[in-house]
């Protein structure tokens, strides 16, 4: 999409990786560095980004519309004990980097620490997305027919189906982290989602809902499977809707479905887990490392490993290894989420969960990929003991107050249980818990762990970054249902 | 970016080459073979300083910018924007917008607004931009984010405050809109803001967290920093002992501050896009009794001073205020060029700007004291509105109120219901619009709400 020169003005140097397209040599990031240090940082790292995104999108019956996006920018960042110096720039020059790297320097007020002398990018990364048809080489007259086709399909599964939209996103670029130890980290970041949305009529009333999925893949992963679970899933959760009524107002049980219900951790205690907000003394879950939280058969788990999910990176926004973090086990908190500043804090090691929405921002430690390991029920078992309950399936958003706990998670599609049966679907339903109580609460976990397919976002601070999230059909045994009557 | 105005006075080199740049992006697109295009650029500096428990946390200072067109090809569209402004990196993204446009089908009510509709611009001076911007230097704002944290930390029972980060930041920024078949417009605008987040220790184990913020186009608007840090504490400290009430139907407040967020889901339905989508509770009601006769506000963009004050708006139609809802009725939707052609309908905006309500002549003190039993809603958790339907379902805290009087403080709490039902019942408005949003809500009462705890 951009330009694919390599150097510009300023003699023999040697490009760097990917973003040797645009200039970027060894000696301008070595440059940058010990500028960030020249008044007495710790630490210092430079953050280059380039995200092309595009996005075709169909209303009324065409695919009339098409957005282009492009990031180019780099962020210099200084860190002094547990403070940061934060420039960013969408301009790659060296003055323009020299001038962010000042900016960044000032948060220390020392004598200056010497850069690195020598630079080395990491050659151990894993390669958590494999690409089958990159997004660079996917022509536009490939993506039209298959969001067209998906128009047609809607309309085709349920009469009344009246209005269909589709949007079809494809994003890919690099990211380059080089921090003061000399380390650089480079990584091909794609990403693909998909989103149907129906609104359909029924005897005068309305309702809409939609489907989508995402992940970190190319064109190949639309398979027609997932492309007939797309529309199947789209027109049912909509058509459903019609048949749908608020359940009571109340603490009730609540049964999680799995797959999405994941959310339930992400509010739960993924956040309370992030290490930030601990090491501030500000999270419910500060000073509770080691100590029980939940039944001995629940596991918790943070992962960056799962291949082409949605929350997967082969590598996190500091260079750091990104892996498997058990946030809980058998029962017991047992790891935060760190970044690179909380993991020296707490002199353990980095958990590579410092990440960023994009070069305009410093790391936060975040989640990528949370879920729930199977445990020792059956899905049957547990709605067959809930006399009368929630059982909650698809989900829009969740919300957390790290400190207090309270969190929530609106239910867009679930049924009513009534004496071990599900007897009536319910709709547009908001549940509030607290959560180490909710933990606490969680009596029986399923053995059918799913990760979500879906295009999940998470906000913190102003910085949105991709996730995913799972869960076996899980119980909790009294949460705050806000339903009606 | 900000909305905001320039006056063409005061445009320096900076925003000259900014309208350059636009100039030159939109003339790119014509010569690539566009039919029209509108270029929209902008720039911004910012400073921020968060600050926590005697410290400096983190500063970030940055110039950013960036371009988005609007390209019109063929009878076809695509929308694309851009930070990478480099000369030929800018020609290449343009060239390939154009042959992405071409493969698309085509649109017959895209195009570029009615030229008619950018004249007549208001006169009126926002004052928009603060001259003293640039005085603000870096020891004021370190001494901001300290006298706010010892602010909150000088109230009554501050003992069990954990924890108070604060932030003080501003920015300046300057957007120019440039269309091909004659707009063209340039704004600056400066905001500053100042703000405290306080974490206190409940005995029962709870940190339980509160916030207050203020901000404001010019400095001199900002309330100080002593008076945001000690509500910060106040309201953090209100916050200890807060347990789940009783299930019922209540008269429910909701203070100036949260309404938006009720407010904000009676709004979004509007928007020409969802009524063309057919997916707003709102179609067909224009006229139409959505609220009590207390239900009344208007669309004013020409608000000096204001946060979403504009006198052109993102697609260069000249900005006028407009009802929304008077006496409970609804006059008016937000209507954009597309949307409004598809509809047949003619375009307000696209976008609200300030809201101006018709304010009840009663504190919120006196609300309560009017209303004797019932909730205090002062914070929102999660939660959504079903834009098709208009029900709705959110978790809530804040406080009882018995007797006329705030009484415990509440949580893990939710209200629910239809914004066609809970509109009616909107029994008082207060007269203390909240300044620091453009919505400019004032405290609400509605009568009569779903409330879910134990």
């Amino acid at each position: 999409m951009t330009g694919q020169e390599a150097g510009r003005a300023g003699g023999p140097r040697e490009g760097i990786g990917y973003f040797a397209r645009f200039g970027v040599t060894e000696r301008m990031i070595a440059e940058t560095l010990a500028a960030a240090l020249s008044r007495g940082a710790d630490h210092a790292d430079v953050f280059f980004q380039h995200r092309v995104g595009s996005d075709l999108g169909l209303e009324d019956g065409a695919v009339n519309r098409a957005y282009a996006s492009v990031e180019l920018g780099v962020g210099v960042r200084a860190v002094k004990g547990d403070q940061t110096g934060y420039g960013y720039t969408e301009d790659l020059s060296l003055p323009a980097l020299l001038e962010c790297a000042r900016t960044a320097a000032a948060i220390a007020d020392g004598p200056a620490r010497s850069g690195p002398t020598r630079l080395h990018i990491r050659a151990d990364l894993p390669d958590r997305y494999p690409l089958v048809r990159p997004w660079e080489d996917v022509r536009p007259d490939e993506k039209l027919p298959l969001v067209a086709a998906l128009n047609e399909r809607a309309f085709a599964a349920d009469p009344r189906v009246k209005k269909v939209s589709v949007f079809l996103r494809d994003e890919s670029g690099a990211v380059l982290v080089a921090d003061s130890s000399g380390r650089i980290a480079e990584d091909l970041q794609p990403m693909t989602l998909l989103y149907l949305s129906v609104l359909a009529e029924d005897g005068g009333r309305r309702e809409q809902n939609g489907y989508n999925v995402a992940g970190r893949a190319g064109f190949e992963f639309y398979t027609p499977e997932r492309l007939d679970r797309v529309v199947k899933e789209a027109v049912a959760r909509t058509a459903i809707l019609f048949e749908a009524g608020a359940p009571p107002a109340g603490e009730l049980p609540v049964v999680l479905a799995a797959g999405s219900s994941g959310i339930l951790l992400h509010e739960a205690i993924g956040h309370g887990m992030e290490a930030d907000f601990n090491r501030k003394g500000v999270s419910i879950y500060a000073d509770k490392i080691g100590k029980a939280v939940a039944r001995p058969f629940v596991n918790i788990v943070d992962d960056a490993a799962n291949p082409g999910a949605r929350g997967a990176i082969n590598v996190d926004d500091e260079g750091n290894a990104a892996g498997t973090t058990r946030l809980v086990e058998n029962g017991v908190l047992a790891t935060y989420l760190h970044d690179g500043i909380s993991a020296h804090h707490y002199g353990v090691a980095p958990t590579g969960n410092g990440r960023r929405e994009s070069y305009r921002y410093p790391p936060l430690p975040r989640m990528r990929s949370t879920y729930m390991l199977p445990g020792p029920h059956a899905k049957d078992e547990i709605i067959r003991s809930v006399k009368r309950g929630i059982y909650c399936v698809n989900f829009s958003n969740g919300q957390v107050n790290i400190g207090a706990g309270d969190f929530t998670f609106y239910v867009k599609n679930g049924w009513l249980i009534e004496d071990g049966k599900l007897t009536r679907p319910v709709k547009d339903v908001n549940i509030i818990g607290n959560g180490p109580k909710a933990l606490e609460q969680v009596d029986m976990v399923s053995d059918d762990l799913a990760i979500d397919e879906g295009g999940w976002t998470c906000g913190k601070d102003g910085q949105s970054v991709p996730v995913s999230q799972g869960l076996p059909t899980v119980r909790v045994a009294k949460m705050t249902v806000g339903g009606r009557g | 970016m900000g909305s905001a105005e320039a006056k063409g006075a005061v445009a320096d080199a900076g925003s000259r080459s900014l309208l350059e740049v636009t100039r030159r992006a939109a003339d790119l697109a014509l010569k690539k073979g566009a039919r029209e295009a509108a270029a929209g650029a902008y720039r911004a500096r910012h400073v921020e300083v968060a600050w926590r428990d005697g410290q400096v946390e983190k500063v970030t200072e940055a110039t950013t910018r960036g371009l988005g067109l609007d390209l019109y090809v063929d009878g076809r569209y695509t929308s694309v924007s851009t930070s990478d402004l480099r000369p030929e990196a800018l020609e290449r993204f343009v060239e390939d917008a154009i042959v992405l446009a071409r493969t698309l089908a085509p649109d017959p009510h895209r195009s570029l607004p009615d030229p008619a509709l950018y004249r007549g611009q208001s006169k009126v001076d926002l004052d928009l931009e603060d001259p003293t911007h640039g005085a603000l230097d870096a020891s004021e704002r370190r001494r901001q984010a300290e006298a706010l944290e010892a602010a909150a930390r000088a109230v009554p029972g501050a003992g069990a405050i954990l924890s108070v980060t604060t932030s003080v930041s501003d920015s300046l920024g300057e957007g120019v809109l440039v269309a091909t078949n004659g707009f063209e417009g340039s704004r600056r605008s400066t905001d500053f803001w100042i703000g405290a987040e306080v974490t206190v220790k409940d005995p029962d184990g709870r940190r339980p967290e509160e916030y207050a913020s203020s901000g404001a186009r010019h400095r001199a608007d900002v309330e100080s920093p002593e008076e945001v840090g000690r509500r910060a504490g106040e309201r953090a400290l209100s916050r200890i002992g807060s347990r789940k009430g009783e299930s019922g139907v209540l008269t429910v407040a909701v203070d100036a501050r949260a309404a938006g967020r009720m407010v904000g889901s009676l709004f979004g339905p509007l928007a020409a896009a969802s009524l063309q989508q057919r997916r707003s509770f709102l179609e067909g009601k224009l006229g139409v009794a959505i609220g009590s006769p207390l239900l009344d506000v208007s669309d004013d963009p020409l608000v000096p001073r204001g946060l979403g004050s504009r006198r052109y708006d993102g697609e260069g139609l000249a900005a006028r205020p407009f009802p929304v809802f008077e006496g409970g009725a609804l006059r008016s939707y937000y209507v954009d060029t597309y949307y409004g052609r598809k509809l047949g309908m003619a375009p307000t905006t696209g976008r609200a700007s300030n809201l101006a309500w018709r304010l009840g002549d009663r504190s919120p003190a006196e609300l309560l004291a009017a209303m004797g039993e019932g909730i205090l809603v002062t914070g929102f958790l999660g939660g959504n509105s079903n834009g098709t339907t208009g029900d709705f379902s959110l978790g809530v805290r804040g406080f009882r109120v018995r007797g006329g009087q705030l009484a415990e403080p509440i949580g893990e709490m939710n209200v629910s219901g239809n914004h066609l039902e809970l509109w009616k019942r909107l029994a008082a408005v207060g007269n203390d619009p909240y300044r620091y949003s453009a919505m400019r809500t004032p405290t609400l009462v509605f009568e009569g709400v779903q409330v879910a705890g134990t």
